[in-house]
């Protein structure tokens, strides 16, 4: 079953807004976190919302090459595609 | 980049100006508003705790900074906006020489509770990313320092109850030695934790009665304070160049060891004479030059007979009068130099001495005048003395002197 992007969205501005993140609420996906003034302490905080709430594990290297939220969005619904594919 | 002064350590032509205050104290918030509380002999303890109950960290930081930084942070935080903001800093003063010496006795015990608390029951993914850099003793320094991008030295001192004079004695000495042209100097505590108040009063620390009374007959422990005290020091020179106004000097420091008990101040008062010795003569001062002294006076048994003793063998029978601002604030332990020397330099620009509270029944023990009846006026008052002594035995006295 295939993620609901919004889903990610949403999950993402409220982890956002709880780490106190300004303009947190109005985020899209088109958002940087150069833009949003996130830095690596709050992308911490935000992984391990991603991989408590979609039950997957984010590996540090999958994070050097993302830069916003929709990268983030994307990131997530591949690993958990990855996820379910795989044979139980 | 400006040039370190010419004259060399330990010169006593080197005068050490105070250009910039903040307090935040459970009396009140703001330099002036701490000293005039003071003299209106306002109590901040409620329940046998003197909490900073209406501090807001909103006041002075961002809410992500504040929600990255422990309670103790918070108040230094907001102590040195105070002091900077009267020094008028950064200004164009040489943030390659500004540097930043905010200590703390314990540093971010509430995060550190929490945290194990968090441990205990979720394991390792339920610590939070932000534990070591809220808890570590080094996070007001650091704080302050990246808010004004203070490229100087930076660093947290720590001494337990001395911390706040010890670290704007060194500052003193790091200014002396030509290290910095100003300094963010000061001490910060929120130790009035479940797990810290239990720790103090397993240690036989805290009064049972409640009442932080120094120096009286009936005194049994400190009260649990909080807050934070910073000042910004520059050499004089420094500031009449950059048009500062001088709100007081820096005069003297000294600073020694008891090496006798953890808790317990040695009993002859040795090590507590040496550093107010060494403070007045650092001033350049003889004792009967000090017009009034900022006593560490905590209400504690021990401290409050021994400091006594110590003063008599410092003023040879002709002591100044003498007060303790922990009778209205509580110890705030790292931070109770710091905002003491607020308190003093309070007492300089008024001449106005401040009162010790609920000192009511003399002891025997401790015979000199505490200013029961204060504030008291005191208009020739040019140099002042303040204590402190930290446990294991670490004590740092400071002079100030009034601004010409």
């Amino acid at each position: 079953m295939a993620i609901d992007k919004n889903e990610v969205l949403e999950e993402i501005r409220d982890q956002l807004e709880a780490i106190k993140v300004p303009g947190a609420r109005e985020a899209t996906a088109e958002s940087t976190w150069t833009e949003l003034d996130v830095d690596s302490l709050d992308l911490v905080e935000l992984v391990k919302a991603l991989e408590d709430r979609f039950e997957i594990t984010i590996a540090d290297d999958d994070l050097k090459p993302i830069e916003s939220i929709g990268d983030t969005i994307e990131l997530t619904d591949r690993l958990v595609s990855a996820k379910e594919e795989a044979p139980a | 980049m400006s040039q370190p002064p010419s004259t060399p350590y330990g010169n006593e032509s080197v005068e050490i100006a105070i250009t910039g205050r903040g307090v935040v104290s459970s009396i009140a918030e703001g330099a002036d508003a701490f000293v005039g509380a003071l003299n209106e002999r306002r109590s901040g303890v409620v329940d046998g705790v003197a909490p900073c109950s209406e501090f807001d960290p909103a006041h002075a930081m961002d809410a992500k900074s504040a929600r990255r930084a422990d309670r103790y942070t918070q108040l230094a935080f907001a102590a040195a906006a105070q002091a900077t903001a009267e020094a008028g800093l950064p200004g164009d003063v040489d943030l390659e020489r500004l540097a930043v010496l905010v200590g703390t006795g314990v540093g971010g015990l509430k995060t550190l509770e929490d945290e194990c608390r968090k441990f205990v029951d979720g394991g390792e993914r339920a610590v939070s990313p932000l534990f070591v850099t809220m808890m570590m003793p080094n996070a007001a320094a650091g704080t302050i320092a990246i808010d004004l991008g203070a490229h100087g030295p930076g660093f947290s001192v720590s001494s337990a109850c001395a911390t706040g004079s010890h670290a704007i004695g060194e500052a003193k000495r790091m200014l002396e030695r030509g290290e910095a042209d100003v300094v963010v100097a000061g001490g910060t505590e929120a130790a009035i934790t479940p797990l810290c108040m239990a720790a103090f009063k397993r240690l036989g620390a805290l009064s049972r009665e409640g009442i932080s009374r120094p120096f009286d007959a009936r005194r049994d422990g400190f009260i649990m304070g909080e807050g934070a005290g910073v000042l910004v020091l520059e050499r004089a020179e420094h500031a009449r160049a950059r048009g500062a106004e001088i709100l007081g000097y820096v005069a003297g420091y000294g600073a020694s060891n008891d090496a006798y008990h953890m808790t317990q101040p040695d009993e002859g008062g040795r090590g507590a004479e040496k550093a107010m010795r060494a403070a007045i003569d650092d001033a350049g001062a003889s004792p009967q030059e000090i017009g009034y002294i900022n006593a560490h006076g905590t209400s504690t048994p021990y401290n409050d007979r021994i400091e006594t003793k110590a003063i008599h063998s410092v003023f040879n029978g002709g002591s100044p009068p003498v007060s303790s601002t922990k009778s209205a604030i509580g110890h705030l332990l790292g931070a109770a130099g710091a905002v003491e020397a607020v308190a003093v330099v309070g007492a300089l620009q008024r001449g106005l001495l401040p009162p010790t509270l609920n000192f009511e029944e003399p002891d025997p023990d401790c015979d000199l005048d505490y200013i029961p009846d204060g504030p008291r006026e005191a208009p020739g008052l040019e140099l002042a003395l303040s204590n402190s002594f930290g446990f294991g035995g670490q004590n740092a006295c400071l002079v100030f002197k009034k601004a010409t």
